[in-house]
């Protein structure tokens, strides 16, 4: 109940919310596995077409390296939370699941929050309260309960896979775009002919919104060619 | 919930919520684990940053050591920060210089900086940046390692330090020519300065360290 | 268990003499936090929280002002708790790693408590925002503030409930701009391609150009 009315508030127009229920059955209808995978990459990609787990697609991708640790920490927590929920999905009370993904995704992200603060600490800092803030990322209790919970391991399995590789993509190509015209640079390479001016503005909030907006559009566009 | 009042309410209650409970204490259990292991790491992590950092500043310094009991500095609204003061030392031992943590605040968060002197404390060796959230391309010139503003603190006295707009940033004094574009992020960090150089400089003197 | 930091937190009701001397500062103090989080800091705008919610209810006026409202009463509420929980159990005890397990739990059952609260003794106003309520828990900028009064190391509790307060009010101001704008961009001639949420996305990045103008007002 939560979820659904977290999809249907979410969506902006009839063709939205269409879009969503359709991915969403798509993936519990679905049994080839390649199909589960590459439909988490595009057609129904958590940030391009679900519209999930907004703050940080915008809050990390001011460069590529915080943006694929982050790409990377969420994939780790959507197949620990997968995991756990597939095994446990004849256990769960309907009533107490909400509170059951909860704990297993706030586990997960604790883990990944001490791995990332003992072996990474110089991204740990730069990434400071988003890590934790997975725990709420909608992406990750949506699997949980559109997936996994209906489904036997090696599909969620695949699906967390899929669907982790969908943000992460996204998460890079956004940072990528910002990085370079930001400083010039790219995994510290310079890209950009010396006579180019950063623009500081793309490394600002600003720069987030106004970037992600036009690849919106931009996959709007494709989207409706390709259909 | 109606056949549940001719049940045992301890028994129903366990009956729906075992799972919730069992996995509660084994997520517990596998935190507690992971987190007995990585912590040493972790703290291992931050001293190794402070000892990179504090020894950039004193090249010819080998370790640091905590010295005398922690400092309480008044910080302004009512607030204190607490200080600890490291004794930074050469291979042979001898005290070349002293090194702490302070903090101010800058353009959008707080800026954490590490602050290091010489021996006498009365010459700053300089300061390096631990953590800030400054505007990219503006304010963050100030985490540039020997760029135009860091070097400034070089060899300055450890007086009431003064920003000033024009000058010039090659003489070694107590004005400190702010970062054009950046006037806040600047005075933030001369803010700094000035709130914990001396205090901490009194009291490591009634502490006998000085 | 009285650790230290408990009865730092008594000395705020118990004492009043520190209390009166300490009034002047404290009141600058929590002046400045609150409009340091509402504009300066807004939780929206520069920190990119409750992004979800701010897309996807700012369509109408109305539902929005709802949504803040919601949001405000539950982030007050999560941001005094987990506060009290943090200082009272988690510090003096060691327990930090526990921390974002407790503050996750702690906001679900606020949620949990204020919904079925609301739909048995306030029926009308269930009506007007409960629908909000559960998305709420996974609103980012509940758990979101949560983490930044830890993380700003806020040492009183009436520091932390103000901040709370500002932080539902500055997102509360946001969502309502942006209702606004919405409203009015409605009739307005957009490119197919860029209607709905992207167009809504390149206007809140404007917004946040407007916001920066805050930013190092307070220090």
């Amino acid at each position: 109940m939560v979820l659904g009315s977290g999809f249907y508030v979410l969506s902006f127009h009839e063709n939205d919310k269409l879009n969503i229920s359709k991915g969403l059955n798509k993936m519990s209808k679905d049994v080839s596995l390649g199909k589960t995978f590459f439909a988490g990459i595009w057609d129904s990609n958590p940030v391009l077409r679900l519209l999930l787990g907004m703050c940080p697609t915008l809050a990390v991708t001011a460069a590529v390296k915080p943006a694929l640790t982050m790409g990377l920490s969420v994939v780790f927590v959507l197949l620990f939370s997968n995991i756990v929920v597939s095994l446990l999905r004849h256990q769960l009370k309907p009533h107490l699941r909400i509170l059951m993904f909860t704990l297993t995704i706030a586990t997960a992200v604790t883990i990944a929050d001490l791995y990332l603060k003992a072996f990474m600490p110089e991204m740990s800092a730069s990434l400071g309260p988003y890590i934790p803030l997975i725990i709420v990322n909608c992406i990750i209790i949506g699997r949980a309960e559109a997936c996994a919970s209906k489904n036997g391991l090696i599909v969620s399995i695949i699906d967390a896979l899929g669907m982790g590789a969908g943000f992460t993509i996204t998460l890079c190509v956004l940072a990528a775009i910002r990085e370079v015209l930001a400083t010039g640079n790219i995994f510290e390479i310079t890209v950009m002919p010396g006579s180019f001016t950063p623009w500081a503005a793309m490394g600002m909030p600003v720069g987030a919104f106004i970037t992600l907006g036009l690849i919106l559009g931009a996959v709007n566009i494709i989207s409706k060619k390709t259909a | 919930m109606s056949n549940n009042e001719t049940k045992n309410p301890i028994l129903f209650f366990m009956q729906e919520s075992w799972l919730l409970l069992v996995s509660a204490i084994l997520f517990g259990c596998l935190l507690a684990c992971l987190s007995a292991a990585w912590q040493p790491k972790i703290i291992q992590n931050e001293i190794d940053k402070f000892n990179a950092l504090a020894g950039g500043l004193l090249s010819e310094a080998k370790g640091f050591q905590n010295a005398g009991e922690s400092i309480s500095v008044d910080i302004g609204k009512g607030k204190t920060y607490s200080v600890r003061v490291k004794k930074g030392t050469d291979a042979a031992g001898n005290l070349v210089g002293w090194a702490f943590v302070c903090e101010g605040s800058g353009f959008a968060d707080k800026i954490k900086l590490v602050v290091a002197t010489d021996a006498a404390f009365e010459k700053l060796a300089g300061f390096g940046v631990l953590s800030s959230n400054e505007t990219p391309g503006f304010g963050d010139k100030i985490t540039i390692k020997d760029g135009f503003y860091q070097s400034q603190f070089k060899g300055a006295p450890v007086t009431e330090l003064e920003l000033t707009k024009v000058g010039d940033a090659e003489t070694i004094d107590s004005r400190i020519v702010a970062i054009s574009g950046a006037t806040v992020t600047s005075e933030a960090v001369v803010k700094t300065f000035n709130t914990f150089l001396l205090p901490i400089k009194e009291a490591m003197a009634e502490q006998g360290l000085l | 268990m009285p650790t230290p930091v408990a009865a730092g937190v008594n000395s705020w009701f118990l004492n009043k003499f520190e209390l009166e001397r300490l009034e002047m500062d404290t009141l600058q103090t929590l002046l400045l936090g609150f409009i340091g989080i509402v504009l300066v800091n807004n939780l929206v705008l520069t920190k990119f929280l409750g992004i979800c919610p701010f897309l996807g209810v700012s369509g109408r006026l109305d539902m929005a002002f709802g949504m803040g409202l919601a949001v405000t009463f539950v982030v007050t509420l999560a941001g005094t708790l987990t506060w009290i929980i943090d200082h009272v159990f988690l510090i003096g005890t060691s327990l930090e790693v526990m921390r974002y397990l407790c503050f996750i739990l702690v906001i679900a059952g606020a949620v949990q408590l204020v919904e079925m609260y609301l739909r048995k003794f306030f029926p009308a106003l269930y009506e007007s925002f409960g629908i909000f309520l559960p998305l709420i828990t996974t609103n980012c900028a509940i758990l979101g503030l949560c983490l930044f009064v830890n993380l700003w190391g806020i040492d009183n509790l009436l520091e932390a409930v103000v901040l709370s307060v500002g932080a539902g009010i500055g997102f509360t101001l946001a969502i309502c701009i942006m209702a606004g704008i919405r409203e009015n961009l409605e009739l307005a001639d957009v490119p197919e391609c860029l209607q709905g949420a992207p167009i809504t996305l390149i206007t809140a990045g404007v917004l946040t150009l407007a916001f920066m103008g805050f930013a190092g007002m307070i220090r």
